[in-house]
């Protein structure tokens, strides 16, 4: 049975179980694939997920023309502050222009890096849970690498601390 | 209010796939005239300034009229923008289309969900074929695609 069969038959049962899958959902799939992508940042220079291996990884898909996305990035500027001392790095993924991510990134003041995603890295969210490709998306990702969490929308104040807390 | 009930909802709800909740068609009203319309799914809503229509082969001479005006919301970012829920009709011209031409009409889009998620532009592709002046209107095929494909 291949990977794809048996998660076609994870949802069904979690479905089935009145469980929401997609949306938000702990998981622990492998994180290689998307720890082995590089990207340019703001300024054009290539920069390695893999060099966070072994912290607890947020990795936030968002763009400047997703106003959810927008409003849910204070919090992660507040983590990332509280939390990266214990090994918490949030990276975001801008489906985006770098001069517009890269204005937004000085307007809120992000103490995490942005990279730029192309067609490649949005594409990769559909296959970690990202099934309607849209934003804001969030993948955590643990010290072992291996997904730890996806979710679809705004993630709550109080579910992101719950989920990191855990996982440092 | 609006809050409380789409919270609740979000955790349970399985958001639409973009070409659903932005169904995209268009038919030929006469050889000059394309009524491409946007039913836009309960929830959902479309940026008026992402809209874009173009059509194939250009050499058929597309003209938009402006869009009408959308309801308005301020952006923290962007500043006044207009949206459009449930849905929009325009009427295209074609200033150089040929009787019994098919032509494909082109909508580019990009809008969001009220759960809190926004999709990425999308393309939806229709081809209509132009009937002669006195034909009834003609529906065209339908085909979505993501920019992303």
């Amino acid at each position: 049975m291949t990977r794809w069969t048996l998660l076609v038959v994870a949802a069904i049962i979690a479905a089935g179980a009145g469980v929401y899958f997609g949306l938000s959902g702990r998981s622990t799939r492998d994180a290689s694939t998307l720890l082995a992508l590089s990207l340019p940042n703001t300024s054009g220079h290539q920069e390695a997920l893999s060099q966070w291996k072994g912290k607890v990884l947020v990795v936030n898909f968002w763009a400047t023309w997703c106003a959810p996305c927008r409003e849910e990035m204070p919090e992660f500027v507040k983590a990332q502050g509280e939390f990266g001392p214990r090994g918490l790095q949030f990276v975001g993924i801008a489906v985006d222009e770098p001069d517009k991510a890269e204005r937004f990134a000085q307007e809120l003041g992000l103490n995490y890096p942005v990279l730029i995603g192309g067609y490649g890295a949005i594409e990769l969210s559909r296959t970690l849970g990202n099934r309607v490709v849209a934003l804001p998306f969030t993948i955590v990702v643990d010290r072992r690498g291996r997904v730890a969490h996806t979710h679809l929308g705004p993630l709550k104040p109080s579910e992101l601390r719950a989920i990191v807390s855990q996982l440092l | 209010v609006a809050l409380a009930i789409a919270i609740p909802v979000f955790g349970q709800i399985d958001p639409l796939p973009p070409e659903r909740a932005f169904r995209f068609t268009a038919r030929a009203l006469n050889p000059q005239t394309i009524e491409a319309r946007f039913a836009i799914a309960d929830g959902y809503y479309l940026y008026r300034d992402k809209i874009r229509f173009s059509v194939e082969p250009a050499a058929a001479g597309l003209a938009v009229p402006p869009l009408p005006e959308g309801k308005v919301k301020e952006d923290q970012f962007f500043g006044r923008v207009e949206t459009y829920r449930g849905g929009l009709m325009v009427n295209l011209s074609l200033k150089n289309a040929a009787v019994g031409q098919k032509v494909v009409i082109v909508a580019e889009s990009q809008g969001c969900a009220d759960l809190g998620i926004c999709y990425p532009p999308q393309v939806q592709r229709v081809t209509v074929a132009l009937p002669a002046a006195s034909a009834a209107p003609s529906r065209g095929g339908t085909q979505s695609k993501s920019w992303l494909d």
